[in-house]
């Protein structure tokens, strides 16, 4: 079944079609909104754009169009980034994974759903609908990118990912049932390691109303319209941060230049991430102010002059303030120079289970959880 | 016996420069046209220098050249060769073909889709097989690739850390096409990052017999005049390789020229460690050298249109040359540039009379210039009373606003907060501040700079790397660099270095991320000498 029959039989009009130029909007705003994470999207790029070039069509859809009953689920990958960048798909992985779900289910998967609007995770799922031929809602599971599988708004509004379907590119199918969604996360992530790298996923199936209830909506349009307006900046020579902010309800709070990058090779190197801190120089009206930035893959937590400014789940983007291209936290280096700006968690990432689940206790810092807006009342 | 003579070529876009060295003095210095063919300027240079300095073409040692015959070939798809291409990788990797993203007109100079083949085979990172390799499949792509192919690239999926697929593959092809194709593999041209690596591979593939040519006919030639010494071509880190190693790793040279041009500010300069400002007529170039070698770019390099790996030197380039015009509204400066007057300076400035104020007017009213400017073959000023009515505060503004521009350029290249010394090069070093630049320890400008690329040739000195992964819980650290470093100093000596001089330059340690286990990619860089 092709996707636009999927949404004939939904009744749905209205969609829209995902073509290269948008792909590649999308694909940018993605990479802001990831934080300094998220892996690189180049791949899921070229991936969707080559599905695009067979003829096949990626089609767009809003949540709220999405019939109650029918069933959606998150398609997306999990693993070594740089495992991605080596060994790209085979192109079949999701379309087993998808198929295995449906049986396990007894039910067909009907949507994909982005697990993440930020990083690779955010091309990938329009690669796989058009490959597949269902269609993608507009919305995600967080507005942003982490790392972890239950780090959603579906998980902490009661949708679980079980069960979860990894695959590689042999067809080697993985299904996790669990209890828990971390027991999920921890054998997605085993099942990764087995296949060389990288676990293909689809999970969280849930139904159209759940997804409505539960998830980031119409956050791919956001990021589509960031990407559209920063590539339009660049073109007419404007303030590309500026379009960010005004878009995003973000805050300019600092701009600099990093002059020291201390990377973690100690014991939290076995939990699998890049951790580290930068350091920058305040330059321009930020001169004489010093920030420092936490990162667990993604940038986590903002501190100017020794103050707190930012902390997770609210985003932290480094952009560059010439062309607004963002900066990652594996590539990152010292003279670099960025504007750091900071955008407000979704309300549905902020319930006490969405910081319990990624909030900052959950990486490790004693304190309590207290919106950018607050933390930033007060600094002009 | 005395030391050895050596002789190095720059191709630039308008000139070819050459230079005569013995030790660190310039013996003779050399300009010519840069030919269509590139040859043809570099043997007219040659001829300069030989009948200027009258020295014996016996007592060259080596001959040297910064080229840009390849990054010609691939820009103008003129002469490349018609590549079959194998990735080995299934059933991975297949929803990305090869070729994906490249100009029409440059996959159409490749020979066509029929050409590309994607087998099964390819490693994982941890060394197990993706799929055995299926030699049979690459043994019938060769059958049919028969008289359709000058040049084969194969790329095999983690073939930097486990290159046995790629070199069973080459045999099969060896085996089947014969000595007269051509072969290149991946693991010898990038690192880790398939698709771009795969990009670089064919695009090596593709100008294996323009770089063939260049080289046999500059042999040929050099052989002619007597000359007894081998020829080495500058390859992307500043560094040379033998002419024959070039031959089959042409995509090295494609940043052949500003590499050179870093060295030769080292050579010049003595100085190891620090920015090197090459500043032109309209634009500056800042380069971070580290142990006298250019930084390496973390980011893509785009060549013709594609996206690839290839290790190319780290260049900042601002708008700011000599003949940068600088905007103002009577005293005060709006803008400098982007605009440059370039080689109309001499028309168009006002120390010539003309109507622009540039950089070289506000260097000239500054007292900055006392001598004759070779590139115009004339004065640096015809018209003392024109740059005399400019209004003091204009040229004090002016001046601080080209030093604010080039210490931000400066800053952005650097490491650490620590000063730093600069070295400035090229025809606009004399045009602008040289005294109390922030962040800089003290600014050089040495002798013979206008011939810096031609000099940085003639440093005899061959940069190689290597790379692995390693898992820290499973193997010892130490074991697995000295293993990485063995295979540096392998690949140096390949490209023509005397074994017990290659030292190591730095060690680089990058983890895995989202990946449980302590895991990381090692990466090793070494140079060793060519002479003893």
């Amino acid at each position: 079944m092709a996707a636009r029959d999927i949404l004939a039989d939904w009744g749905v009009k209205e969609f829209r079609e995902i073509d290269r130029a948008a792909l590649q909007e999308i694909t940018l705003g993605a990479s802001i909104l990831a934080t300094g994470g998220g892996g690189d999207p180049e791949i899921g790029l070229l991936w969707a754009l080559s599905v695009l070039e067979e003829g096949k069509e990626i089609l767009l859809v809003d949540p709220d169009d999405m019939p109650d009953e029918a069933l959606a689920a998150i398609a997306g990958c999990l693993g070594a980034a740089l495992v991605l960048t080596e060994k790209p798909p085979g192109g079949r992985e999701l379309f087993w994974c998808y198929q295995a779900l449906g049986r396990y289910l007894g039910k067909p998967v009907q949507a994909v759903v982005p697990p993440e609007a930020g990083g690779v995770n955010t091309p990938v799922p329009m690669a796989v609908a058009g490959a597949v031929g269902v269609p993608v809602i507009d919305a995600d599971g967080m507005g942003r990118a982490f790392p972890e599988l239950q780090m959603t708004s579906f998980y902490i509004h009661g949708v679980s990912p079980s069960p979860t379907v990894a695959a590689d590119e042999k067809g080697h199918v993985t299904i996790a049932d669990t209890q828990d969604a971390l027991m999920a996360e921890r054998i997605i992530r085993n099942a990764a390691m087995a296949y060389g790298g990288i676990s293909w996923i689809a999970g969280y199936p849930m139904t159209g109303k759940q997804l409505k209830e539960t998830a980031i909506l119409r956050s791919i349009s956001l990021a589509w319209e960031l990407g559209r307006r920063v590539m339009e900046a660049r073109r007419k020579h404007l303030d590309p941060i500026e379009e960010v902010l005004s878009l995003t309800k973000g805050y300019r709070a600092f701009q600099g230049k990093i002059v020291d990058i201390n990377r973690e090779f100690g014991a939290e190197k076995t939990k699998g991430f890049s951790l580290g801190r930068i350091t920058m120089e305040g330059i321009e009206e930020f001169k004489g102010h010093k920030a420092t930035i936490d990162f667990q893959n993604e940038w986590l937590t903002l501190r100017v002059d020794g103050d707190l400014r930012c902390m997770p789940p609210d985003l932290i983007c480094i952009l560059d303030p010439a062309t607004g291209e963002p900066i990652r936290t594996d590539i990152v280096r010292y003279g670099y120079r960025g504007t750091v700006v900071l955008i407000p968690a979704y309300e549905r990432m902020r319930c006490p289970k969405g910081i319990e689940t990624f909030g900052p206790r959950y990486f490790g810092y004693e304190c309590d959880y207290i919106p950018v807006e607050k933390l930033m009342e007060g600094t002009g | 016996m005395a030391e050895r003579l050596r002789v190095g070529f720059d191709v630039g876009g308008t000139f070819t420069d050459g230079v005569l060295m013995r030790g660190r003095e310039v013996l003779a210095k050399a300009k010519a046209l840069t030919t269509d063919d590139v040859t043809g300027g570099i043997i007219t240079a040659l001829d300069e220098l030989l009948g200027s300095s009258g020295v014996d073409p016996k007592d060259i040692g080596m001959v040297s050249l910064g080229t840009t015959h390849t990054t010609n070939a691939i820009i103008e798809r003129r002469n490349l060769n018609r590549v079959g291409i194998f990735r080995l990788g299934a059933p991975a990797t297949t929803a990305i073909p090869p070729l994906t993203g490249w100009p029409e007109d440059l996959k159409r100079a490749m020979g066509g889709p029929e050409l590309v083949h994607i087998i099964r085979g390819g490693s994982e990172y941890d060394g197990r097989d993706i799929a055995p390799l299926d030699e049979q499949a690459i043994a019938e792509a060769c059958r049919k690739m028969r008289g359709k192919v000058d040049s084969v690239a194969i790329t095999g999926v983690f073939s930097p850390i486990i290159p046995k697929h790629e070199e069973r593959a080459a045999e099969i092809v060896r085996d089947i096409l014969g000595e007269e194709v051509h072969i290149t593999l991946s693991h010898r041209i990038a690192t880790i990052s398939l698709l771009e690596r795969e990009n670089s591979t064919i695009l090596n593939a593709s100008v294996i017999t323009v770089m063939q040519r260049a080289v046999n006919s500059l042999k040929q030639a050099v052989k002619e005049r007597g000359i007894q010494a081998p020829l080495f071509i500058v390859q992307n880190d500043g560094s040379v390789m033998s002419a024959d190693y070039a031959v089959d790793y042409p995509i090295f040279t494609v940043a052949s020229g500003p590499a050179a041009s870093v060295r030769g500010a080292v050579y010049l300069s003595g100085i190891e460690d620090g920015v090197v400002v090459d500043i032109g007529g309209t634009s500056t170039d800042v380069a971070y050298i580290v142990k006298g070698f250019p930084r390496e770019s973390s980011i893509t390099v785009t060549i013709g249109g594609v996206k690839t790996n290839i290790r190319c030197p780290d260049l900042l380039s601002i708008a700011l040359g000599g003949g940068t015009i600088v905007k103002h509204r009577g005293e005060e400066v709006l803008d400098l540039g982007p605009e440059s007057v370039g080689y109309n300076l001499v028309r168009l400035g006002k120390s010539f009379g003309g109507p622009l104020l540039t950089v070289h007017d506000v260097a000239v009213a500054q007292g900055e210039l006392d001598r004759k400017l070779d590139v115009f073959k004339t004065d640096f000023l015809t018209r003392p009373e024109a740059i005399r009515a400019l209004p003091r505060g204009l040229v004090a503004a002016a001046w601080a606003r080209i030093k604010d521009r080039l210490e931000e350029a400066i800053d952005k290249m650097k490491t650490t907060a620590e000063p730093v010394p600069a070295i400035f090069i090229g025809g606009g070093a004399m045009v602008v501040p040289k005294a109390g630049i922030a962040g800089v320890s003290e600014v050089l400008s040495p002798e013979h700079f206008e011939v810096g690329g031609a000099v940085g040739t003639t440093i005899a000195e061959i940069g190689a790397y290597a790379e692995g992964v390693v898992d820290l819980e499973r193997e010892d650290r130490d074991e697995a660099i000295a293993k990485v470093t063995e295979q540096a100093v392998e690949n140096a000596v390949r490209a023509g270095a005397i074994r017990d001089t290659v030292e190591v330059m730095d060690v680089e340690e990058i983890p895995f991320t989202y990946m449980p286990g302590k895991r990381e990619k090692i990466r090793v860089r070494v140079k060793g000498k060519v002479l003893q």
